[in-house]
């Protein structure tokens, strides 16, 4: 049938791909004049010591939407009845409470490391079981274990700042390599592994074969709930692994990392835009967070008031998607 | 799919994780006083009871009332927060500014209904998700206050220039009964009645059902979309006003904090109906869970960071066993 639609929808189909393309170039386009209107207009925008930087700053949040991009792909994108992991944030101030109370105890950074990744993934195996095995709707599921990670986060910090330095978090702080800082490297090479292995490993594939036609890959055989349920392991390792960095870059935790969540949700939905065909991608995700990071930084150089800067957020997604949305009603 | 016959050991099996499924909420309530009365003799006393309603439930359920309502459409409403904020910014700064009660109440509603406003002309105009165009509106909402406040600052009123009719809004009585007792069961009845009994609460379900099927029986779906979004945040606008009437301030993005805990509310209340539906007075049973759990919990000695554990565990329980019991009435 579809082929039948799609002989008949021929043209339409040509220029649905022409309006694909046009918005990708369109959000790639305006990725580069936003980097070329800050280089004229902000005083030292474009060195090479304030990109590193951006990029730098920008590992957190990337680290964290990479998470819940892998929750989207395996999930579907409806996001109410989709995959949608809305704990991620408060994940990561649990876990960073925990690896700073850890070091504040007396414990070395090997325990610390171990118990972070492991509270993490108890998150994420919760949202999990949740989700797979009881089947409740993934936001509604996430939202509940959100409250509960936040609350624990605040039974350890009390709401304080609970502070941690270690000669471990200080080398993850440092430059690194070619005078790049190591968190920019290490969300690069977090981003490469990820990208090869949803885009080119069988797995990966199964996994988008999973998020955008559950039926069809049950029926073609594949562990469905398997996949889901790993999706949300691998955001709450995520979720650890961004507490990690955020600990060594805010030498401690912080009491704020809640306020991460709608960025982080920004960052995974504006990432469709720099995809091929419109759908969450890990490369997306970079893009995107990187560009939210060199609008944010550009502002502050111009000396632009940062209250600017969540409106011009929002009104980004808002063209973004209408811009999507278009396109999909042109397709049906 | 309704089997055409079912045998009667069928129908008791069927029924009995039917009425679990239902019963669950009420249920919950019902354990939880009778818990909290058992272990604190503070618990059951009428001052106690009024001190629930009045500061646990009163705002919280005016919130949660135009969730259900957006939910019931099929979509969703991340930006209550932003109507009530904006209501309660006119409404303390006209005072502050000398306007006269009424005027002030006036353009604090309004101001809740520009909100509505913009999400309507994006889901409706521009065809963007509930989700996504809403998450926009808050994201723009929140520059908005930074942009008008500088940065974040309170407005405070000061004793004298709050005005007999504000105080009476949030403190007064009638009939002994305290006045946001009144208004929040007003709106309980309008909306329960409004969402069940008329022909416009009739097409919202329809339209959150079967989207397209509503479409197709030529039901006005763009135009009563509208009036959802513009309904939701006059609503909220309602509770923006008590909220400024009962601190006597307008703090920046305060109605944020009221938003998971509807959005929860809304979904524990979905339980209640016999088709998964949200329905106000299921609603106002998920609020009530949360109000008294959380003034129990204070009352056995919790302190506030316990409190937010428990609260999450309690709603994440509910979830798990109204779901689980849905998973087993389907499969039985």
């Amino acid at each position: 049938m579809s082929m039948v639609v799609e002989q008949a929808g021929g043209e339409r189909a040509d220029l649905r791909r022409l309006g694909t393309l046009a918005l990708r170039a369109g959000s790639l386009l305006a990725f580069v004049a936003v980097l070329v209107f800050f280089s004229a207009t902000a005083p030292f925008f474009l060195s090479f010591f304030n990109f590193t930087n951006v990029i730098a700053q920008s590992a957190i949040l990337a680290i964290l939407a990479f998470g819940m991009t892998v929750v989207i792909i395996g999930g579907g994108g409806n996001v109410v009845t989709g995959g949608i992991d809305l704990s991620v944030a408060a994940n990561l101030g649990l876990c960073a409470a925990v690896y700073a109370s850890l070091i504040q105890a007396g414990q070395g950074d090997a325990v610390a490391i171990l118990a972070t990744l492991l509270t993490g993934l108890t998150v994420g195996a919760t949202n999990a079981f949740a989700v797979v095995a009881v089947g409740i709707l993934p936001l509604l599921a996430t939202l509940a274990v959100m409250n509960v990670a936040a609350g624990l986060e605040l039974v350890l910090t009390e709401n304080t700042v609970l502070s941690a330095s270690t000669p471990f978090l200080m080398a993850i702080n440092n430059i690194g390599p070619l005078g790049v800082p190591n968190l920019a490297w290490i969300l690069l090479v977090v981003a490469v592994a990820l990208i090869l292995l949803v885009q080119f490993t069988p797995m990966g594939l199964r996994l988008q074969a999973v998020g955008e036609h559950r039926e069809a890959a049950r029926a073609a055989g594949l562990p469905v709930a398997r996949y889901v349920a790993a999706t949300y392991l691998v955001s709450g390792l995520f979720a650890a692994l961004g507490a990690i960095l955020s600990v060594a870059y805010l030498s401690g935790s912080s009491t704020g990392s809640a306020e991460l969540l709608l960025g982080v949700v920004v960052t995974a939905l504006l990432g469709v835009v720099f995809s091929r065909r419109l759908v969450p991608t890990v490369g997306g995700t970079l893009l995107a967070a990187l560009f939210i990071g060199f609008l944010g930084n550009g502002f502050q150089l111009l000396n632009i008031s940062s209250y600017w800067v969540s409106g011009v957020q929002g009104a980004l997604i808002l063209l973004v998607v209408a811009a999507t949305s278009v396109l999909r009603r042109k397709e049906s | 799919m309704a089997q055409a016959t079912l045998t009667p050991a069928q129908h008791r099996r069927r029924r009995l994780p039917d009425l679990v499924f239902q019963m669950g909420l009420p249920l919950a309530l019902l354990l939880v006083v009778l818990f909290f009365a058992w272990s604190s003799p503070a618990f059951l006393v009428p001052s106690n009871l009024e001190s629930v309603l009045v500061n646990n439930f009163t705002l919280l359920a005016i919130v949660s009332i135009a969730m259900t309502l957006a939910v019931a459409s099929g979509g969703i409403d991340l930006s209550v927060g932003t109507a009530l904020d904006f209501a309660s910014l006119l409404f303390v700064s006209l005072i502050a500014a000398g306007q006269p009660f009424g005027i002030a109440l006036l353009a604090g509603l309004l101001g809740g209904l520009g909100a509505g406003l913009f999400n309507a002309f994006l889901i409706v105009g521009l065809g963007i998700t509930p989700f996504l165009a809403t998450l926009g509106t808050l994201f723009i909402g929140r520059s908005v206050q930074q942009l008008t406040t500088g940065g974040g600052i309170p407005i405070y009123l000061s004793k004298a220039k709050v005005p007999e009719a504000a105080t009476f809004l949030a403190h007064g009585d009638i009939l002994g009964i305290a006045t946001p007792l009144w208004v929040v069961t007003i709106l309980i009845v309008l909306f329960t009645v409004l969402l069940r009994a008329t022909p416009f609460g009739r097409r919202v379900t329809a339209i959150g059902v079967q989207p397209a099927v509503a479409w197709y029986s030529g039901l006005p779906v763009r135009r009563d979309l509208v009036l959802v979004y513009l309904l939701s945040a006059l609503v909220v606008a309602v509770a923006g006003l008590m909220l400024s009437a009962t601190v006597n301030a307008y703090v920046p993005s305060s109605g944020n904090a009221f938003l998971l805990n509807a959005i929860g509310a809304t979904f524990i209340g979905t339980t209640l109906d016999r088709r998964g539906r949200p329905n106000v007075p299921g609603t106002v049973l998920g609020v009530l869970l949360l109000a008294v759990v959380a003034n129990g919990l204070l009352l056995i000695g919790w302190n506030f960071y316990w409190q937010q554990v428990g609260t999450g565990v309690l709603i994440f329980l509910v979830l798990v066993a109204s779901f689980a019991s849905r998973r087993w009435r389907k499969a039985g």
